[in-house]
């Protein structure tokens, strides 16, 4: 059993879970778990998106038209269902970066003051 | 896009743990630990599912599932609060289960088709004779013959006169039954099917036609139990024998309800020259079927052109006294148009009881929500937002005005079917008034209406009102704005009771009156029997029967006198005997022919028995050797004037009879009296009797027994039939009256009744939202007597401005209602006075429990309190 330092982890700002999964899809499709693992992994395991969390945003964005689900076989020959991109998902995508760092930003700007110039 | 099912969220949850538990083993760890902990990252799986399938369901679900949490919730705090909702359902329940009563009756009479086809274009033909007093003064065959020909808007006439035949076939018992005789195209006119064989056509008209009959539907169900073979089977109708051809479907009996409807043929009357040429010979009804093209209009004008020309042609047949006209409707509205203003008016009475209904249950939901006011608060504080409050409000006003609903329907059933048989005086088609699915749907929208205003009678808390209520606020305190609606529902209420108790008062006032009125017999001791003819045909073994009955029986111990007849008073006066009778040295009007009266056959001592006094002259004797007759004081007044009327003759059936006797009038057939010449015949002399009159010492129902023995012991197998006390066959005539007042007696108790619950209401609340007012005025001085004089003021007020309201209301929608449906009797000052005081009465009484607890507030409590 792998043990995560609880006290490193980081709780996910509400919303931004929809822009990773898209992020993470960027490069191809992937199933739930490995959208999970991604996350995790490329966040040097920072991120930890919980099940409950991850699977109803999944199926929130497919309704939206963001994503479609296929079924289809892992390299470890199991059946699970893959999740791509659509047009408008990257469109989206592209959306929720320039909103993200617009935010970034700002809040940098608020906790970093540049310094006074005199 | 595409739902996913369950079985495609359960399999990819089950790829998720499989590739889990396959990455965990690839690093080395155990199967089974691998596997628990997988399971142990997961999670919830049920939970996992369910938040995926919340994603897919549409917006409005959540809003359902909420409104749903909602109900539960009402439900929940509804069961605590068990007096009040029992009382707004009941009140609900009354409101929408009367209303939808009248509705069912309302819509069979008025809105449901008829069966008959093109109804249309079916006319009914009317001659009134207003000038005399009536208003269906019939057709004789020559004036329908004048009517008749040339008629261009007409395509056929149908006519129909009704008789009483003897019925004897199917092996039952010989029968009288009531017969409708037409001619030929009668059944095409009126647009009608056979349920079974055929019906009469243009083939069986005329004399020379073999006698052909019809059953109705009724008497085929009900006395032959529908046995289809009884198409082309012989029966004797009348004197002659007739064929039966067919069944005729179920339809409204009109112009009367008859048994069987033949042919001309089989009435020998119809072929008498009496029924062809007299013109003042009048015994039918007549009917029309409109030309194509023709309008009702056209065909008004035209038949009334007709009438007109008819009547000039014959002045001298048509006193210009009698007034006599023509009425061209279409069947339809002669059906309905009787009941209209009684149906509306109860659908007014119906509707003010709703109005009533609706408001008190305000005024209650009202008082809880004040009452509820710190919850809401605390709620609205804790983030709920106004629709979620309402949304509470709503969905409590919902399982209260759908319980409402439920049991207002249930209630519905019974009120439909006395509904029914109460407006089945007016006409014919209320009484298979059934409460169906569109009642249902009256029903759901009435509660809805209501649930819907009832949510939206109580006001939010809000933030940006100062003088909201608040947190703060820990006893109950009441805005000006809530006490004025609460007034406002309770003067409305009481407005709407007193419009309804006016009302009923009016009726009982009335129904008193003609209960209490004097009618001329002797009413509690005397027993009418029906002792109907056991032979086919009555002869003389039937006046000895009668002779010897009335020996034998006056000999029983009780039994003070008896007396033979034809007809007992208001019972059998509907196959009233009325004869056209010449008195010595009276000269009719012209063109009215021989007055017509009453006849009575009577045995001697009938007038003891009855307690009819004899003005002058004597009583029959068992043995008159000339024909005789006794006649009542108007007949003497009016046809024998001058002088003593004993000794002198009238005629009767062209045969001249002396006058041995005058007696008092009575009145058996209005349901108020007037004056109704009646002559008076002996049975013997008629050759008929099959009525006995008994008059008891005591108790008369007592003698039954023993005079059904008797009666046996002379014919062993006589009929004997509804022995009833006279005062008791008038309460059955003044039935409908009683009916009247006491629909309209019960809506106004239901009114009243709720008023007063109202009233009581709104001053309990008023003084539960005073406490610490009058603990302060208690503190500084006043008295526990002026206080209680405040409260019972306030109530007092409410009253004082509802009747005020409801007597300028009532007056207005009388005059408003007069105008539309006829003329409308307004309330007498009695009735009226009594309803205010009855109102004003129980108002005081509403008021004194709260107005005695006001004055026994606890100072001290009272200014603690907050």
């Amino acid at each position: 059993m792998t043990k995560t330092p609880d006290d490193r982890r980081l709780e996910l700002l509400q919303g931004t879970l929809d822009m990773l999964i898209l992020r993470t899809l960027q490069w191809g499709p992937r199933h739930g778990h490995g959208i999970g693992q991604a996350i995790r992994a490329q966040s040097d395991d920072l991120l930890k998106v919980e099940t409950g969390s991850l699977y109803p945003a999944l199926h929130r964005l497919v309704k939206r038209g963001w994503l479609k689900a296929e079924w289809g076989t892992s390299e470890a020959n199991q059946r699970a269902k893959y999740y791509r991109l659509t047009p408008a998902g990257k469109a989206q995508l592209l959306r929720e970066r320039d909103k993200w760092s617009q935010l970034v930003h700002a809040i940098g700007l608020i906790m970093n003051p540049a310094p006074k110039q005199e | 896009m595409k739902r996913p099912d369950v079985n495609d969220l359960d399999e990819e949850i089950r790829g998720h743990l499989a590739l889990s538990i396959q990455e965990r083993i690839e690093r080395g760890e155990d199967p089974e630990a691998a596997r628990k902990a997988a399971i142990k990252e997961f999670g919830n799986v049920l939970l996992t599912r369910e938040s995926i399938q919340r994603v897919w369901r549409p917006g409005w679900f959540e809003a359902v599932e909420a409104l749903v949490r909602d109900i539960r919730f009402a439900f929940r705090s509804l069961l605590r609060a068990k007096g009040l909702t029992f009382t707004v359902v009941l009140t609900l329940a009354l409101g929408i289960g009367a209303n939808a009563a009248i509705f069912s009756v309302v819509k069979s009479v008025l809105l449901r088709p008829l069966v008959n086809r093109d109804p249309d274009r079916l006319l009914y033909i009317r001659q009134t004779a207003f000038g005399i007093g009536t208003d269906n003064f019939l057709f004789s065959m020559p004036e329908i013959h004048d009517l008749e020909s040339g008629a261009k808007t007409i395509r056929e006439f149908g006519d129909f006169s009704t008789v009483e035949l003897r019925f004897i076939g199917f092996g039952h018992e010989p029968r009288m039954v009531t017969a409708g005789v037409v001619n030929g195209s009668f059944f095409d006119v009126m647009g009608l099917r056979p349920a079974l064989g055929r019906l009469l056509n243009n083939g069986d008209d005329g004399p020379n036609a073999p006698s052909v009959a019809v059953l109705t539907h009724q008497f085929w169900k009900t006395v032959l139990h529908g046995d289809s073979s009884v198409v082309g089977k012989s029966i004797r109708l009348g004197p002659g024998n007739a064929t039966v051809v067919g069944v005729l479907e179920p339809s409204v009996p009109y112009p009367a309800e008859t048994q069987v409807i033949a042919n001309i043929v089989t009435s020998p009357h119809h072929l008498g020259a009496v029924m062809k040429t007299q013109r003042w010979h009048r015994m039918t009804e007549l009917f029309g079927r409109l030309a194509p093209g023709a309008t009702l209009e056209a065909a008004r004008a035209e038949l009334t052109a007709a009438h007109t020309a008819m009547l000039h042609a014959n002045a001298a047949d048509y006193s210009p006294r009698a007034h006599v006209g023509l009425q061209v409707t279409t069947l339809r509205d002669q059906l309905a148009s009787p009941a209209r203003p009684v149906l509306l008016l109860l659908l007014a009475a119906a509707a003010v009881v709703f109005i009533i209904a609706c408001s008190n249950v305000a005024n209650l939901i009202l008082g809880r929500s004040v009452r509820r006011e710190a919850e809401l608060a605390v709620r609205a504080a804790l983030g709920a937002g106004r629709g979620a409050l309402r949304r509470t409000l709503l969905a409590e006003s919902l399982v209260l005005c759908t319980a409402g609903a439920a049991l207002g329907l249930l209630l519905a059933w019974p009120l439909a079917s006395v509904a029914g048989h109460y407006a089945a005086r007016f006409s014919v088609r209320a009484l298979d008034a059934r409460v169906d699915a569109s009642v249902l749907w009256l029903g759901v929208g009435l509660a809805v209406v209501a649930a819907v205003l009832l949510a939206f009678v109580p006001r939010l808390p809000s933030s940006d009102r100062s003088g909201g209520p608040g947190l703060a606020v820990g006893s109950l305190r009441m805005t000006p704005a809530t006490r004025r609606r609460l007034r406002i529902f309770a003067t409305m209420q009481i407005a709407c009771s007193f419009v309804l108790l006016a009302g009923a008062g009016m009726l009982l006032a009335t129904l008193n009156a003609l209960q209490t009125a004097n009618t001329g017999y002797e009413m509690r001791q005397v027993l009418a029997i029906d002792v109907p003819p056991a032979a086919a045909a009555p002869d003389s073994t039937t006046l000895d029967f009668f002779r010897e009955a009335t020996r034998r029986v006056g000999q029983l111990p009780g039994v003070v006198a008896v007396a033979s007849g034809i007809i007992v008073p208001w019972r059998d006066v509907n196959q009233g005997l009325k004869f056209q009778f010449g008195f010595e040295g009276y000269q009719p009007v012209a063109g009215e022919g021989d007055p017509t009266c009453r006849m009575r056959p009577v045995s001697t001592r009938f007038f003891d028995v009855l307690g009819i006094p004899i003005v002058a002259g004597r009583d029959f004797t068992d043995d008159e050797t000339e024909p005789v007759a006794i006649v009542s004081q108007s007949v003497a007044q009016r046809y024998l004037p001058n002088g003593n009327a004993v000794n002198r003759h009238l005629t009767f059936f062209g045969s001249p009879r002396r006058i041995v006797g005058i007696v008092a009038d009575v009145d058996d057939e209005n349901v108020v009296q007037a004056p109704s010449p009646t002559i008076y015949l002996p049975v013997r002399q008629i050759g008929l009797a099959t009525r006995l009159f008994v008059r008891a010492a005591g108790d008369p129902y007592t003698l039954v027994p023993s005079v059904t023995r008797t009666l046996r012991r002379l014919s062993a197998d006589q009929a004997i039939e509804r022995p009833t006390t006279l005062r008791d066959v008038r309460a059955q005539v003044l039935s409908p009256q009683r009916l009247n007042a006491f629909v309209f007696s019960a809506f106004g108790g239901i009114a009243l009744l709720i008023a007063i619950v109202g009233v009581a209401g709104v001053l309990a609340f008023s003084v539960s939202a005073r406490t610490r007012e009058f603990g302060v005025r208690l503190a500084v001085g006043a008295t526990p007597a002026t206080i209680m004089t405040q409260v019972l003021k306030e109530g007092l007020g409410i009253v004082a401005i509802g009747i005020t309201a409801g007597a300028l209301f009532g007056y207005g929608f009388v005059r408003l209602a007069s105008s539309y449906l006829g003329a409308l009797r307004m309330p007498e000052a009695l009735p009226a006075l009594v309803a205010a005081a009855v109102l004003v009465t129980a108002a005081l009484i509403a008021s004194i429990v709260p107005a005695a607890r006001a004055s026994r507030v606890d100072v001290l409590q009272a200014l603690r309190s907050e």
